[in-house]
């Protein structure tokens, strides 16, 4: 088995990140920029392993545990407030969600 | 009590007074007068049991300290100060018995009685300040009070007018002042008297004359004399405390209180603006025709008087004591200037609320060519009046005879010129006054008014009775205890040839003028003058009038124009290059922010990218 080198993580990290970011960019559904968010987020704390793991210490992964309780608490935030946003507005394709500027 | 809580409790009464009428009694006419009186009776007992109690005493304490720079307030109660105390306490009483008759009418009784109130604690405050910055808040208090006591009748424009004029004109002479104060502070690091006075003060020529211009404008002298003539719009009563007895003269009182800081040539500015003075207002007040403004341009010339005397300056005295002779350097200058404040403060008093007496006897008719017979009809006005033109103009054994003679000495002494000129003022004094005097009380009565004129009750005469006998008195120093010979000391004493020529002139000046007057005036409804000669009479009406148009003139065609110059270039400049410039910046600013503002999640994320990238550039150095 070849043994993986800290560059494979970081590049795969790396395209995690970029997927997220396109989508975040590209899609307009509220969900799925969301997706897009979480995507970036986990590509992140892939490369917080990476780091710890070929580093040796354990300074990596302990911020994994943080940005997995902070997402945990914001996906339920985030979707607390899409569910309310449909409710309110009948749907959630952010073209839409312009009352502001109009 | 010690002397010194008398003094302050002497300061601090009348502003009680004035504050309880001024919150509580603004209604409650009769109360506020009793309580007003009530105040002048008991400061004038202090300021008498002060200055005869024989001690002196200074104290001050710290008021405010702001870094290096500190004021203080304090008292200092010398023989000078005891003197123009007892002067504030025996006119100011007058006065205010005076007021109870004269106003008893009036609808708003409280706010005058108030405003004498506040006038009295603000000159006491004068007359005790131990330092120049003390001196100069209660040079302002009785500015203020001055301003709204002459605005007394608001309704009529003349009389706010007036008081506006003389509060702005006071302004002129009072930053001069300042400057000359916070000069005197930077050069000599003190402003108290007291240190001044020791002999240590830096000689200058600018710290007198700036301290000067405070006394230009207070005691309305060339060229800031154009505000006390219109100030007679006030009730008489307060025009003889305020412009003829105290106030006017707080300025010969503080040019005395700084006496150590004269130089030769300031002192000489000083005698030439009150020569210039005694003589324009003496020939002004030949062609006035209201009584009290007679009396307004004669306080004028009076004041000129004084201030002549004090720039006259010291003299040389050489007495023979122990065989030997020895010269004394004696500040002649101060005593005859506070002995003539001394007796001025009677005569003048006593004739303005003489004049008082007519206009209220008349129903406020003030033309004296609607008035005549009142010798009669008021007989004890009459003779108290007289008793006060006498000692005006110099009637041998009464008191301006004597202290017209003290500065007429000292004169002859230093400077011919000025004594020529005094004396030829001497002359003029006795012309208007006589004028005055026959044309108001003799020949028939030439009015409805003056027909039914009839004497005041007991407040309105009694102060005149006072103030006629002190007029008698005044002028022999023997008269005064011995508690005022700080001051009386200094007055100028003739001997030998010089009495001689003194007393001479005098009595030759004086005869002329009133012989002058007897001849050439007689009591019609004309002026003698007019209609003798009218070229002298027009003239002296255009000087009259030539410092007021001067001063039109110059408000109107010259600072007028210089602020409409500045309101256009602020327009220009200020408001529209700068302050809408600034504005129209601003907006721009906003225009492109909000073209940014699309109403579009996906282009906030590229600009966030974007920042994103432009951060990476700066970190990475490429920017």
């Amino acid at each position: 088995m070849i043994a993986a080198s800290l560059n494979t993580y970081l590049v795969l990290s790396a395209l995690l990140f970029a997927i997220g970011f396109l989508g975040v960019l590209i899609r307009r559904n509220t969900l799925v920029i969301f997706m897009g968010l979480e995507l970036m987020l986990v590509a992140s704390t892939l490369a917080l392993v990476a780091f710890s793991r070929f580093n040796g210490t354990n300074d990596g992964n302990v911020f994994v545990f943080f940005i997995l309780t902070v997402a945990a608490a914001e996906v339920a935030v985030g979707l607390a407030i899409i569910v309310a946003l449909f409710r309110k507005r009948q749907t959630i394709e952010v073209d839409q969600l312009n009352t502001l500027k109009n | 009590m010690t002397m010194l809580q008398h003094a302050i409790i002497a300061l601090l009464l009348p502003l009680a007074s004035a504050a309880l009428i001024a919150l509580f009694l603004r209604r409650a006419h009769n109360i506020a007068a009793t309580l007003s009186v009530i105040a002048a009776t008991i400061v004038a007992a202090f300021s008498i049991h002060l200055a005869l109690s024989n001690q002196r005493f200074e104290t001050s304490l710290e008021w405010l300290r702001l870094g290096e720079f500190s004021l203080s307030l304090g008292i200092k109660f010398d023989d000078l100060a005891a003197l123009m105390l007892v002067i504030v306490g025996i006119v100011g009483l007058c006065v205010h018995v005076f007021s109870l008759g004269y106003l008893r009418d009036d609808p708003s009784r409280a706010r005058y009685f108030g405003g004498l109130s506040i006038f009295m604690f603000s000159m006491i405050g004068i007359t005790l300040a131990d330092n120049l910055f003390m001196m100069f808040i209660f040079w302002e208090l009785v500015g203020y009070s001055s301003y709204a006591l002459i605005g007394h009748w608001y309704d009529r424009p003349s009389a706010s007018a007036a008081a506006k004029k003389a509060f702005i004109v006071n302004r002129v002479g009072d930053f001069g002042f300042l400057l000359g104060i916070i000069m005197c502070y930077w050069v000599n690091g003190t402003v108290s008297l007291t240190e001044l006075s020791q002999g240590n003060a830096i000689a200058s020529t600018a710290i007198p004359l700036l301290l000067f211009c405070g006394a230009v404008g207070k005691s309305a002298q060339m060229p800031l004399q154009v505000w006390l003539p219109d100030a007679m719009e006030g009730p008489t009563p307060v025009s003889a405390l305020i412009h003829a007895a105290t106030m006017v003269a707080a300025g010969i009182y503080m040019l005395c209180r700084i006496n150590a800081l004269m130089v030769p040539d300031a002192l000489n500015v000083i005698m030439w603006v009150g020569t210039v003075t005694a003589l324009y207002a003496a020939l002004c007040a030949i062609v006035q025709s209201d009584i009290k403004k007679v009396l307004a341009y004669s306080t004028l010339s009076q004041l000129g008087y004084m201030v002549a005397a004090f720039g006259l300056g010291s003299l040389v005295v050489s007495h023979d004591a122990d065989g030997a002779r020895h010269s004394v350097l004696l500040a002649a200058g101060v005593g005859a200037a506070m002995f003539h404040l001394t007796t001025h403060a009677f005569f003048k008093a006593l004739m303005f609320l003489g004049s008082g007496s007519v206009i209220h006897g008349c129903h406020h008719e003030q033309d004296i060519f609607k008035m005549g017979g009142l010798a009669k009809k008021m007989p004890l006005t009459f003779v108290t009046f007289t008793i006060g033109v006498a000692a005006i103009i110099g009637f041998p054994f009464l008191s301006g005879f004597f202290s017209k003679d003290a500065i007429l000495l000292l004169a002859y002494e230093k400077n011919t010129a000025v004594f020529a000129i005094l004396a030829f003022v001497a002359v003029l004094t006795a012309l208007y006054m006589v004028r005055l005097w026959k044309i108001t009380f003799l020949g028939a009565p030439r009015s409805e008014h003056a027909e039914h004129a009839h004497e005041g009750g007991l407040t309105l005469t009694a102060p005149l009775v006072v103030l006629a006998v002190l007029s008698v008195l005044g002028g022999y120093t023997a008269f005064y205890p011995n508690v005022f010979s700080g001051v009386f000391a200094l007055v100028p004493v003739a001997h030998g040839a010089a009495h001689t020529v003194i007393l001479v002139t005098s009595i030759v000046v004086m005869t002329v003028g009133a012989l002058a007057a007897l001849f050439l005036y007689k009591p019609a409804a004309t002026d003698s003058l007019e209609q003798k000669s009218p070229g002298t009479f027009n003239a002296l009406v255009a000087l009259r009038n030539s410092f007021d148009a001067a001063y039109d003139y110059y408000v109107a065609k010259v600072q007028q124009r210089f602020a409409m110059l500045l309101n256009f270039l602020e327009q220009i400049f200020l408001a529209g290059l700068i302050i809408r410039g600034l504005a129209g910046v601003v907006g721009l600013f906003g225009l492109g922010a909000r073209a940014l503002h699309v109403g579009k999640l996906n282009v906030y994320v590229y600009w966030f990218l974007g920042g994103a990238v432009a951060l990476w550039l700066f970190a990475t150095g490429v920017l």
